[in-house]
């Protein structure tokens, strides 16, 4: 309801979304030289953000953000703490509801959608939380399966299958009866990983998923992290503060600040020749 | 009930010997039975009970002309006169008569034999104490004989005296009252006005029944409260404003209101409106609603103290609002609360006493009765032990409940055990997959079982493990 009320007068005004041609050649254009991601004229952007803005209260904390992102590519956003990147992330499956701007996946508008083509949105843009969020009542096998079984309609037997045969890519089949309050931090990430890659989202986000964790624990996260962008070709948007991280596995680096993308390219270009002083002052105090 | 049905049995029983009487045609006799009694001898009741010394009066009238030189009482098989003492007692007209004589009990049977015969027209009435009845307890007819100018002659049976079985029970009454220990017990004022271990024991078989309906109207009340307090958790956390006034209108007058005066309300309003619904039915709707207003602010508490991640992780699969709630939600609030709302069934089941005040005949109705009778407290500590019953392993329950989830939340709960199957089935699954999907060995190696973890994985998920 509160989200109506915002749209009936939205504080911003933006143009109307591009069309769906237009918008990719545009983003072809654009996007030559920023991400060494491979991709074709006459292919679409699987997530494309136009001037989005989104405010709480009366705060502005994303201000005009544009950012395409093609299949299978793997997007890194940095920057400073308040920086608006996780924001922008949990708008992306519409935890936040923008305040203005457009926001299309596989070239469909997702900000104007009601509650039940939303749920039916985010069963395709999967989520990994820094708080892991597993369900605490439920096994780590349960929590892998009950999006298949509820959401998906899968069968017990498929559902599960496909829940250890996850669990078992993050290093988990033998904790696959384990409840997640017995397992380390570490180990829960990667449960919610699993639970995330089984629904065959389009888009996984992760919203700084080590920034819980002990030091000793992150690694492990990141290595499974490292073989979903490099072997399973999903597209994937990931908030974090680990540089390396970024350095090895992203295709493109964006780096936000104060709701705005400051600098935006490949690794390489972003840590070693960054064009932007407060990118070059970040990445200094990071390392 | 049992005791309707008794006293129906005892009409009943009445009614068909007055038939008998009528029908049968008397034979002359010289000696006509005109009754048969037995003194009670129920601890704070008018009951006679079998298997436990009484006094049985017999009284007969000397028709005119004849003479009554011995007597034998018989009494059904059980009964005993050994130890008994009788005595004789000849009345004739406003004179009483010195009468001494002889008894000797055989069996069920006790013989009376006269130093001088009864005269005619005078009432013969023989009191024979200490003597006992058949401890099964039932109906008891007094037959027998009698001689009168040294010929036998069949007595009349008399209307038959009711008395009641000797249970465990009442014979442990009865070996406590002969108890020396007891006794000094009693004779303490506070010790025996409050605790009497006979009364104690009596009450407990008394009490029994209302106990029961307590635990009966609560146990059938509850049900209904939790799914009636559900309902208004969820209206009160409802985005829409109409619904949440309505469900916080109905929650805070419940809950601002004493229950005695919703069970007055409800028992005393409803006959006024025509609506008569059963006492227990009653009872049991005023307990059920009462505690849904306290439920519902459990349930809400418990719902709302889930924290926002598991909605957005919910969310975030693209479950809906009622899929969330229900396999997310809710069955986690369940466990939340189990100890809360454990502790609000003690407080509806001590409650039920309230309805004593409009005549459900519960715990506190038997033994506020009970302690009429006999002008001692006891029934009410005993009332108080029953209701301790119920609630002392019941408050033990959620200090253990509130103990494991505690632990549970600090991760120390109980570990599965490792099923080697799943392993088995997984790397199998893995094989698959990595065929299907083109993963690179190096994935397999991080999937495989512990067993053949690659030496990096296997050091990560070692210091994972702590």
């Amino acid at each position: 309801m509160s989200a109506k009320l915002r749209h009936r007068a939205p504080a911003i005004e933006v143009p109307p979304a591009l069309p769906a041609d237009e918008a990719a050649r545009i983003a072809y254009e654009a996007d030559q030289g920023l991400t060494s991601h491979a991709f074709t004229p006459g292919e679409h952007p699987i997530v494309r953000i136009e001037h989005l803005n989104k405010s709480f209260d009366e705060t502005l904390v994303l201000k005009d953000v544009n950012l395409n992102v093609w299949p299978g590519e793997v997007v890194v956003v940095l920057g400073p703490s308040g920086s608006g990147k996780s924001t922008m992330l949990r708008c992306i499956n519409l935890l936040e509801r923008p305040s203005a701007g457009h926001i299309l996946i596989e070239d469909e508008e997702i900000t104007n959608k009601s509650t039940a083509e939303v749920n039916r949105l985010r069963r395709d843009v999967g989520m990994v939380f820094q708080q892991f969020n597993l369900f605490p009542h439920l096994t780590a096998k349960e929590n892998v399966m009950i999006g298949q079984t509820k959401v998906l309609r899968r069968s017990r037997e498929e559902a599960e299958a496909e829940a250890l045969k996850q669990l078992a890519a993050v290093g988990l089949a033998d904790r696959a009866d384990f409840k997640p309050a017995q397992l380390s931090g570490g180990q829960q990430q990667r449960v919610a990983i699993a639970r995330a890659v089984a629904m065959h989202p389009n888009v996984l986000l992760f919203d700084e998923p080590t920034s819980a964790l002990d030091p000793e624990l992150v690694r492990g996260v990141l290595d499974v992290m490292r073989d979903l962008a490099e072997n399973s070709g999903m597209t994937m948007i990931v908030v974090t503060h680990e540089m390396g991280f970024a350095r090895d596995v992203a295709d493109r680096v964006v780096f936000m600040e104060e709701g705005v993308v400051v600098e935006q390219g490949r690794p390489e270009k972003v840590f070693d020749h960054p064009e932007n002083a407060r990118t070059a002052e970040f990445l200094g105090s990071i390392k | 009930m049992q005791h309707r049905r008794g006293a129906l049995l005892v009409a009943l029983a009445l009614a068909l010997s007055g038939v008998f009487a009528t029908v049968v045609p008397q034979p002359a006799q010289a000696l006509t039975t005109e009754k048969a009694t037995a003194r009670p001898n129920e601890d704070g009741g008018d009951g006679v009970i079998g298997g436990m010394d009484t006094r049985l009066t017999w009284e007969g009238t000397v028709e005119p002309g004849e003479e009554v030189t011995s007597v034998t009482l018989t009494l059904p098989e059980g009964s005993t006169f050994e130890g008994s003492t009788t005595r004789i007692t000849a009345l004739e007209g406003l004179k009483r008569m010195d009468v001494t004589g002889e008894a000797v009990p055989s069996g069920s049977s006790i013989t009376v034999s006269f130093d001088q015969a009864i005269p005619e027209g005078s009432l013969l009435r023989l009191e024979i104490t200490n003597m006992q009845f058949p401890s099964a307890g039932g109906e008891c007819t007094v037959t027998g004989t009698y001689e009168a100018a040294g010929a036998t002659h069949e007595l009349a049976p008399s209307d038959p005296i009711s008395t009641i079985a000797n249970t465990p029970l009442q014979s442990m009454v009865n070996w406590l009252d002969e108890q020396p220990w007891v006794e000094a017990w009693n004779s303490n004022q506070f010790l025996g006005m409050f605790l009497k271990p006979q009364l104690l024991l009596t009450s407990f078989a008394s009490l029994a029944p209302g106990w029961l309906l307590c635990l009966g109207i609560v146990v059938a009340a509850y049900p209904f409260a939790i799914a009636i307090g559900l309902v208004f958790a969820m209206l009160k956390i409802s985005r829409w404003r109409v619904v949440r006034a309505v469900a916080v209108t109905y929650i805070n007058v419940l809950r601002g209101t004493p229950l005695f005066l919703q069970i007055y309300i409800m028992f005393f309003g409803l006959p006024m409106l025509n609506i008569n619904i059963d006492n227990n039915l009653l009872g049991i709707i005023v307990v059920a609603i009462n505690s849904s207003a306290y439920l519902a602010e459990i349930f809400r508490a418990g719902i709302q103290s889930i924290p926002q991640g598991q909605y957005e992780a919910a969310s975030s699969l693209g479950m809906n609002y009622v899929q969330t709630m229900l396999t997310v939600i809710l069955p986690q609030t369940v466990r939340r609360v189990i100890p809360t709302v454990t502790s609000d069934f003690i407080t509806a089941f001590k409650d039920t006493s309230l309805l004593s005040s409009v005549g459900v005949m519960e715990l506190m109705m038997f033994s506020k009765n009970l302690t009429t009778v006999t002008g001692n407290i006891t029934p009410y500590v005993a009332a108080g032990i029953f209701y301790l019953i119920v609630t002392l392993p019941l408050i033990k329950v959620v200090s253990v409940i509130e103990e494991n989830i505690a632990r549970s939340e600090r991760g120390a709960g109980p570990r599965p055990k490792r099923r080697a199957q799943i392993a088995d089935n997984a790397d199998e699954l893995v094989g698959q997959a990595a065929k299907k999907d083109g993963v690179a060995a190096e994935v397999s190696a991080v999937a495989a079982p512990t067993a053949s973890l690659a030496p990096a994985s296997a050091k990560e998920v070692a210091t994972d493990v702590c």
